[in-house]
């Protein structure tokens, strides 16, 4: 059995069961790792890439479910000047550990092509993703400057 | 169903990649990683600093990035001095010398990070070495010149000649400076001169961490690897009885090896999600062993009869503390704490990737202690140690949950027994459920007040599974009563306020619980006795918390300068206003073995939202010292304070049956973002080089919530975590 979809713009095939978690086919299979294990219970957010533009927890996530769609990792977003949430990221140093950062930049990514200038309550309620470093306060500053700069 | 799992290729390219990431460096670009390979030639100017002919400066990391930002920090402090170009010089990883290695009490010097001690333990050794080594550099070019050495000066990576404007680059003169001699007590800066200490530098790490190319323990990649799963027997001390199933488990696509060790079944397959299917296939019969019986409620009740225990072993006895509360049983007034045992819970499940050979054996993964880890797997190999190569990169967090190598050698095993490189990555569940945990505590605290209602004697009693008991023996200090553990009265026996008659005293409940370090360890349990007791004293006086603790500090301006700094921040002086509620906590915080003394004072702000309070804001002063770095520094107090408010808000590990009830994110929960309160940093520079910082701003937190509950609601937790029935506001 075989799953095709598109990964960062590319056709990608993966040779496995239907069933494999898109996280464990992407890292294992395609070789980006960017995506991270966090949970494998879909809470944490580690592992969010975006499904057709929307943000996804992958752990969770049969590989055949995307079959024919499109797959968007963190390698496959842009990291010059026409990315802000990058920029902002940057900008203002987010990171700490950055285990959780590659999904929470996927999250933002998602968060603000739907709503381009989003109030404190909106990202409490859309990034809902775990960071035990707690770098909360640069995400929510970086989501902001993000907004202001697309 | 047809399934061909495909070999683990990698192209050579890749390959490289993940040796520059892995094998000697985090994250330098590819071509000065092969530079190294001995296409250039390179100096060495001490035992940290590497200069290639084609002017790369290399400079050596021996304690792990694991978010504190030490990739950033430690290397800035060598580059001050030894006057390089910040932003082109490159970083390794660098182990095995006595340099890298540091002393924590008694033991034996030993490459490891923790304690809140890289920098502070550091700064002057990396100093020197980088001073040494421009000395040596301005040498090598006088000698050249013909000119005495006081004619030149450094610059980004350039010694000048002040006379003619002549320069060299560091990497023509660094053969030449190597032949040198290492001064031994060379001239350090003068603060005035720093370019690079003291500021707020950008991370090194961030580019790398915000595209993905970061490389994580979970990330290595190896030709040939396989991997494996791993399940453990739930309960502490339990053993593997048997494996029902084996056969038609290895029947499984890509499934090699079902290993089975005395406590846990590993299953090695060629990818990891292959793996994990066989350990959830498998049918394991596990025993509970001898600890079948454990639970929260023996932990508990050992631990109530400890506090009720006639004696206790002394950690603090001055003036007549006992004999006071004796004579007055009507004054006395009685406060009782109690926190439970807590996961690391870092968001990189702990992993290895080990590759055992003939002659030596690779180790890479999320790793924090270097020499322990080296240790652990040559015994398992039967190797020498320096057949030990361990390779450390970026560690998706610690906060000393992986100092312990119990998951290295669980790895070392399974590629000991295939012989090809194994990654062995353990799931949240095996993570949380077998972690080494922060100790459980409880503490009675009685004390009679003097007539201005400020305390006149104490008697703090702690009691609980001692620390140093299960981990490290020889630590324990030794009185004629007994043995006691300082960490489990962090925060209490040495003081900073002033307690004319004090006593403390501990009793341990031993326990077979694996236990470990968790940043700030026992002062998060001691600092939320202490300063709950403060509040409940000085609410019983009728006195103001923040002039109640200035009058305790009165003897110790350093202490008092800290508070007072939170205090005005907060605007302690002017009324909070109707939905804001207050609290106030302090703590001098004594690095382990004497190696630091940071002061913290936090100012909570609780916000009623409905009929909820909630944490909305905490000022944080803090004197750590000389503040290295403003950027990474600054997000150590956001960060520790987010840590220590998922302690306070949500984090318990109960046991049953031997085993810990928690597993996951959903009944481990940590903080999320709409739980992050807003946060003042106070920075209170002084004189002293870099002390403790990040760990202090952990403890006086949830002192200071249960106070600002105390005056919203009338009412105080007494019990880690505080539930979400202490937040409910009246009507």
């Amino acid at each position: 059995m075989s799953v095709t979809f598109s990964l960062n713009g590319k056709p990608v095939t993966f040779d496995g069961p239907d069933d494999v978690p898109l996280l464990w086919a992407v890292r294992e299979h395609f070789g980006l790792t960017g995506s991270k294990f966090g949970c494998g219970i879909g809470m944490c957010g580690a592992c969010t890439m975006h499904l057709d533009g929307e943000a996804v927890r992958t752990c969770v996530m049969a590989v055949g479910h995307v079959r024919g769609r499109a797959v968007t990792t963190i390698e496959g977003l842009p990291t010059d000047e026409t990315n802000p949430v990058h920029q902002a990221w940057n900008e203002l140093d987010v990171p700490q550990c950055g285990y959780c950062q590659s999904g929470m930049i996927m999250a933002t990514t998602s968060l603000l092509a739907r709503n381009p200038n989003p109030t404190d309550q909106d990202i409490d309620q859309a990034i809902t993703n775990l960071c035990r470093c707690a770098t909360y306060i640069r995400i929510r500053a970086a989501i902001h400057a993000a907004a202001r700069r697309a | 169903m047809s399934h061909h799992p495909s070999p683990v290729l990698l192209g050579r390219r890749r390959f490289l990649e993940v040796a520059a990431a892995f094998g000697a460096v985090l994250a330098v670009p590819l071509d000065a990683a092969i530079a190294r390979r001995g296409e250039v030639a390179e100096s060495e100017l001490t035992d940290w600093i590497f200069i290639d002919q084609a002017g790369t400066v290399t400079l050596g990391l021996c304690q792990p990035e694991v978010g504190q930002g030490s990739y950033t920090v430690l290397p800035s402090i060598l580059a001050e001095e030894l006057d390089a170009d910040w932003p082109a010089v490159a970083v390794r990883w660098v182990m095995g010398r006595d340099a890298y290695k540091i002393q924590f009490r008694n033991e034996k010097p030993s490459q490891k990070e923790g304690a809140s001690t890289s920098t502070t333990k550091l700064y002057a050794r990396l100093r020197t070495a980088g001073a040494a080594a421009r000395i040596m550099l301005v040498s090598a070019a006088a000698t050249r010149w013909g000119v005495p050495p006081g004619q030149c000066e450094t610059r980004d990576g350039w010694v000048h000649n002040r006379v003619t404007g002549e320069k060299l680059a560091y990497g023509t003169l660094a053969p030449d400076a190597a032949k040198l001699p290492v001064p031994s007590d060379p001239p350090l800066k003068d603060r005035s001169a720093f370019r690079l200490i003291g500021k707020s530098l950008p991370r090194r790490d961030t580019a790398a961490k915000t595209n993905g190319s970061a490389i994580f323990g979970l990330d290595v990649t190896l030709p040939d690897m396989l991997n494996a799963a791993i399940r453990i027997a739930p309960a502490i001390g339990g053993w593997l009885v048997a494996v029902r199933n084996e056969a038609e488990v290895l029947k499984q696509p890509g499934v090699r090896h079902i290993l089975k060790l005395d406590d846990a079944v590993i299953a090695v397959a060629d990818r990891y999600w292959q793996a994990q299917r066989a350990i959830d296939l498998l049918d394991v019969v596990f025993s509970a062993g001898e600890n079948g019986h454990l639970s929260t409620a023996l932990i508990d009740n050992l631990a109530e009869a400890g506090l009720e225990a006639e004696i206790g072993v002394p950690a603090l006895s001055q003036g007549d503390a006992l004999k006071i509360i004796g004579q007055h049983p009507d004054r006395v007034i009685e406060s009782r704490f109690s926190v439970p045992h807590l996961a690391h819970a870092a968001m990189e499940p702990m992993n290895a990737t080990v590759h055992v050979q003939k002659d030596r054996v690779d180790v890479w993964g999320s790793i924090q202690s270097t020499d322990a880890t080296v240790t652990a797997v040559a015994k398992i190999c039967g190797m020498h140690e320096d057949q030990v190569h361990l390779h450390v990169g970026f560690l998706g967090g610690s906060f000393g949950g992986k100092i312990v190598p119990a998951f290295v050698a669980q790895a070392a095993r399974a590629a000991k027994a295939l012989g090809r490189p194994v990654k062995l990555i353990r799931t949240r569940e095996m993570d949380i459920q077998h972690d080494h945990f922060r100790p459980n505590n409880k503490g009675r605290l009685r004390a009679v007040l003097d007539a201005e209602g400020y305390p006149l004697a104490v008697h703090a009693r702690v009691c609980g599974q001692s620390l140093f008991a299960t981990t490290r023996p020889n630590w324990l200090t030794k009185t004629p009563l007994g043995d006691y553990d300082e960490s489990m009265v962090d925060g209490l026996y040495q003081q900073t306020y002033a307690i004319p008659n004090f006593h403390v005293d501990v009793i341990q409940t031993p326990l077979p619980i694996p236990v470990y370090f968790m940043r700030s360890v026992g002062s998060s349990a001691g600092v939320l006795f202490w300063e709950s007791f403060i509040t409940d004293l000085a609410h019983h006086a009728g006195i103001d918390q923040y002039a109640y603790r200035r009058h305790l500090l009165r003897n110790y301006p350093a202490g008092l300068r800290v508070l007072d700094a939170a205090a005005q921040a907060a605007g302690w002086d002017r009324p909070a206003g109707p939905d804001i509620a207050r609290g106030i906590a302090f703590n001098t915080y004594f690095g382990r073995g004497g190696s630091f003394v940071s002061e913290c004072a936090e100012v909570v702000e609780l916000k009623r939202v409905g009929d909820r309070w909630k944490v909305a804001r905490v000022v944080c002063a803090m004197d750590a010292g000389l503040v290295v770095n403003h950027n990474t520094f600054n997000a150590q107090i956001q960060g520790g304070i987010g840590f220590a408010l998922t302690s306070a808000l949500k984090s318990e590990i109960t046991f049953r049956d031997g085993a810990a009830e928690q597993s996951n994110f959903v009944d481990y929960p940590l903080l999320s973002i709409a739980e992050m309160p807003e946060i003042v940093p106070v920075i209170v520079e002084s004189d002293r080089p870099p002390q403790g910082a990040g760990e202090i701003m952990v403890a006086p937190l949830a002192p200071a919530i249960s106070q600002a509950l105390l005056h919203a609601t009338g009412r105080r937790p007494d019990r880690m975590p505080f539930r979400a029935e202490w937040f409910q506001a009246r009507a």
